[in-house]
């Protein structure tokens, strides 16, 4: 048995990571809950949002703006939008039309219109094959507490993070479009006839959605230096397990699956033999598992097959 | 008369195709490419035309199909100056295969398999541990990599069972992840370097590494696994054909359609939706392993997720459950990049792009899959007026 | 002794019972008629029946019991059933939509398929000269259409085809979820006459039908029962019906008893409704 401090210092670790991927996961099921579609680029997305990061930082350097905390928020904002906005085109292209097609057309389609923007970038981003270098922005230094080492970097990613998830979720329980996006989820006939605007609401969903994958990419290149256009894949994959493993379409649920598959990704690499190199096997294990003997998720609800 | 109306149509195809593909300059190229799209524009537009290629095609089923397989046979000897395209065609028909594998899970049964390239591997990948490092002959290895493809997949089996839509193919990919994880990682799979040296197929003494002589020309060396794969493609393609025209076909096609009504006509979908995927999975794994023989070598990036995206692509464009869609699909979607190799660094992109359009204006591809005729050719009415049930 | 039977069969969806201990039993040969107003439970005790959903309670099928079979074993035991939203695949032909209700009778397996097609072969020949006579049991027409995808047929064609779907099963009971649902009025004439052809031409077969449409009800079956809440309420019989009203049967007998039955006519126009008529 490992001592108490590595545990707690590697599950501090996973939750960092599992922050990311709970940012990633809350789109999968904020589409899955108004339209009942997993939106495959989703990841892809998240890269986007990265490289929008990235790029709006040269943008600010090339201005002249010095203040680092400026910098940073103006870079968060103005991925978000863009990010946001480009997710709403991806929805318009590829997820509304076919949303009365069989379920396996929209998974396709959004499979392919993720590889699409993944060679975009590889293709159209200067030296886009290359890892990029992610500018550091936040407060470096650190302090230990319990033999635990904390970076400051670390608590402004999990608090910028958690923020994000807050405001998510007082957009969702607090605002008229949040009431019209959870009408929407209900039961999106029932919610047109009380007067909802159905595609303002769609658009919506996609738009926050895809602005929450646009911070989970600007804190992925913060955490790691560096970002690649890969990431997508892995990013995807990872925020719809969360998402699954979590239940589609609960908030919370993807929450929770993204914290859980981060500490699990973490604790795996450090207390398994060679675990850094196995350590998504065992997650993705752990996914398999958990679709087989409880696809609803944690706090998903059953459905049931009409007949 | 129809019937050589028939051949001439095939042989000037075939003659457009060659041109295009060995055509040097880029004048030469436009001017190939030019005259197919006149052609099929013409063909499509004009209904008087496709109604008679339709026609004629189907009443000389028989004589066309011949005359496709006489092509076939003397493609190599057309492209014999350049080895190359030589390879790409042997590719194609590697990927015909392989669709038809992937099309039996997915367009026949409507099981999601979103790691076809991990079945793939695992073909490519026994195929290479046997020869190199068990000293097996390859042909043996031939014959069991798709058995391991399939024993393998039935790790997945309470997943396919238990699972469906969206999770299914999460499910799936996960699985080709961690394939390709392992492979990656684990020393006896060669790591990321993936196992080299993979010796050439013999058969009976004949090393495929010879280049053939026949009717008094040199092939290149590759024409000798362009053959080996026109025979194994026409075979699964064949296989698929007897499976999609028999009740085994019509099975998979319901419980795809509508799994309670199919259960409710007493069929077993546990056992027919393994049985697809097993098939499939023999398929998948079939086209693995003769690459591997092929190339010599196997490595992770050859079987990771992007290839199970470009196999998908090949049944989506082509129609999905149709089976000869697939192998339009196949010869369509692997040599077009490769002849403009200004697009090859755009291929995947031009891929996506190609799904994503198809998907939404054209969903059941370019040769849409038509209704089982069990491979009869009487007319419905035929049926009627005879033997009562009870 | 009676062809099918159940006693006290229960089906539970979390809180709700939606089927409530309902003995209900049909002879062979005989057509029973369920009534009930829109959730009483009618199509759950169907899906209890065939296996779709789990059950409570004893169901004797030709003196084997069925509680706990895969809907796949039920239909080989000799039940078939139509829906009420049709569940036909409308991409396939009108054939196969047909030959597919003769699974369970199929001989030739994967390997014959492959490997023995004269086999295959000769058997969907036979198949699809039964299938082309049920069809024309119906309207000829449909067999010339055989090898037409089932989605271009009219509604009234479709559920023709759902039909002879399950009879191609040669069922010994047949469940009827509500033929009726969808159709005009004179589709409706139509298809009861459909229905009586079933009954001339198939003497032995059991029926159980779930009709909204009285004059359905009346038309073919011979037996009704009333459910409501699950429960039987009423039955009547020689031309007995069911009558559900929220998973109970409430009423069993002559369709002219269950009709005047108190609480039948409660459960389908509301109190004040029945104290008027």
């Amino acid at each position: 048995m490992p001592p108490l401090e590595v545990i707690l210092q590697q599950a501090f670790n996973g939750l960092m990571l599992g922050v990311m991927y709970a940012l990633i996961a809350v789109g999968f099921t904020l589409f899955f809950g108004v339209l009942d579609v997993i939106h495959f680029s989703h990841g892809d997305i998240f890269t986007l949002g990265a490289f929008a990061g990235l790029s709006l930082t040269f943008l600010w350097a090339a201005v002249g703006i010095g203040n680092p905390a400026v910098a940073l928020l103006l870079t968060f904002l103005g991925a978000l939008v863009l990010t946001g906005l480009i997710g709403v085109v991806a929805e318009r292209a590829c997820v509304k039309p076919l949303a009365k097609a069989p379920p396996l057309m929209t998974l396709l389609a959004t499979l392919s219109l993720g590889l699409v923007i993944r060679e975009a970038v590889l293709i159209f981003y200067p030296r886009g094959a290359d890892p990029k270098p992610f500018p550091a922005m936040l407060p470096g230094g650190l302090f230990e507490i319990g033999g635990v080492v904390i970076r400051y970097e670390n608590l402004a990613i999990l608090a910028i993070g958690g923020a994000a998830m807050v405001l998510v979720d007082l957009i969702i329980n607090r605002t008229r479009i949040g009431a019209s996006m959870r009408a929407v989820a209900q039961d999106a006939e029932a919610a047109q006839m009380m007067g909802v605007n159905l595609d303002r609401t769609v658009d919506f969903t996609f738009f926050l959605g895809s602005a929450l994958a646009a911070v989970a990419g600007i804190l992925n290149g913060l955490y790691y230096s560096e970002i690649h256009f890969i990431m997508g894949i892995m990013g995807g994959v990872i925020g719809f397990s969360a998402a699954a493993i979590g239940g589609l379409g609960n908030v919370y649920g993807a929450i929770l699956g993204g914290l859980l598959f981060g500490v699990l990704q973490t604790l795996a690499a450090a207390f398994i033999p060679r675990g850094s190199e196995f350590r998504d096997v065992v997650a993705f294990a752990v996914v398999m598992v958990f679709m087989v003997f409880k696809p609803t998720g944690i706090l998903g609800e059953k459905t049931v097959e009409r007949v | 008369m129809t019937l050589i109306g028939v051949w001439v149509v095939e042989l000037g195809l075939f003659v457009l195709v060659v041109a295009a593909l060995l055509a040097e300059r880029p004048i030469a190229l436009g001017a190939t490419v030019a005259a197919i799209g006149i052609v099929a524009v013409v063909a499509r537009s004009s209904a008087r035309v496709w109604r008679w290629v339709t026609t004629s095609f189907l009443t000389h089923r028989t004589g066309a199909l011949a005359g496709a397989a006489v092509l076939a046979l003397v493609l190599p000897f057309f492209l014999r100056a350049s080895p190359y395209w030589t390879f790409i065609a042997t590719m194609a028909l590697m990927y015909v295969t392989i669709g038809q594998g992937l099309n039996f899970q997915m367009g026949t049964a409507g099981v999601i398999n979103l790691a076809g390239a991990a079945f793939a591997g695992l073909g490519g990948y026994t195929v290479g541990l046997l020869t190199v490092r068990l000293g097996f002959p390859p042909w043996l290895g031939l014959l069991i990599g798709p058995l391991i493809a399939v024993a393998v997949g039935a790790l997945l089996f309470i997943p396919i069972l238990k699972v469906r839509g969206h999770y299914l193919a999460l499910v799936t990919i996960a699985f080709g992840f961690i394939f390709n994880i392992l492979m990656n990682n684990l020393e006896f799979t060669g790591g990321p370097q993936g196992i080299k040296n993979i010796p050439t197929l013999r058969l009976f003494g004949y090393a495929f590494t010879t280049p053939p002589q026949l009717l008094g020309m040199t092939l290149p060396s590759h024409a000798n696994f362009y053959y080996a794969a026109l025979v194994m493609a026409a075979l699964v393609t064949w296989l698929a054909w007897r499976l999609y025209n028999s009740w085994v076909g019509l099975t998979l096609n319901t419980l795809r359609d509508d799994e309670i009504a199919a259960k409710c006509s007493g069929v077993s979908v546990a056992r027919y939706k393994l049985l697809a995927f097993s098939i499939g999975n023999f398929f998948i794994g079939l086209g693995g392993a003769f690459y591997a023989v092929m190339v010599g070598f196997v490595s992770p990036p050859d079987f990771d997720f992007g290839y199970s995206l470009v196999m998908v692509s090949v049944i989506i464009l082509g129609g999905l459950d149709s089976i000869p869609g697939i192998i339009l699909g196949a010869c369509l979607l692997i040599p077009l990049p490769e002849r403009f190799r200004f697009l090859h660094e755009y291929r995947l992109l031009l891929y996506g792009a190609a799904i994503v359009l198809m998907l939404l204006f054209r969903p059941r591809g370019l040769w849409p899959a038509t209704v089982r005729r069990y491979g009869l050719r009487e007319p419905a009415a035929s049926f009627g007026a005879a033997g009562g049930l009870r | 002794m009676s062809l099918f039977a159940t006693r006290g069969l229960t089906v539970r969806f979390g809180g709700l019972t939606a089927v409530d201990h309902v003995d209900v039993t049909v002879d062979e040969g005989e057509t029973l008629g369920l009534i009930g107003p829109n959730g009483s439970g009618k199509t759950t005790f169907f899906n209890a029946v065939t296996g779709l959903v789990p059950a409570e309670g004893e169901m004797l099928f030709r003196g084997g019991a069925l509680r706990g079979l895969e809907p796949h074993v039920i239909c080989q035991r000799g039940i078939a059933r139509t829906f009420q939203l049709s569940r036909l695949c409308l991409g396939l032909s009108v054939f196969d939509n047909v030959l597919i209700g003769m699974h369970t009778q199929v001989q030739a397996g994967v390997w014959d398929a492959l490997f023995r097609r004269e086999r295959v072969v000769s058997e969907v020949r036979h198949a699809l000269k039964q299938a082309a006579h049920l069809l024309s049991l119906f309207n000829a027409a449909l067999v010339d259409r055989g090898f037409d995808p089932v989605g271009v047929l009219p509604q009234i064609d479709r559920r023709r085809v759902e039909i002879c779907r399950a009879l191609a099963a040669r069922p010994r009971l047949l469940l009827l979820d509500e033929p009726s649902a969808g159709m005009s009025p004179e589709e409706t004439v139509e298809l009861m006459k459909d229905l009586q052809i079933v009954r001339e031409e198939m003497p032995g077969l059991s029926i159980i039908i779930i009709e909204h449409d009285m004059f359905v009800i009346e038309g073919v079956s011979q037996r009704v029962v009333a459910f409501n809440y699950g429960r039987k309420i009423a039955e009547g019989v020689s031309q007995r019906v069911v009558a559900f009203n929220y998973g109970r049967k409430i009423a069993e007998g002559i369709f002219a008893e269950v009709a005047r039955n108190e609480e039948v006519r409660e459960a389908y126009l509301g109190r004040q409704e029945a104290a008027r008529a």
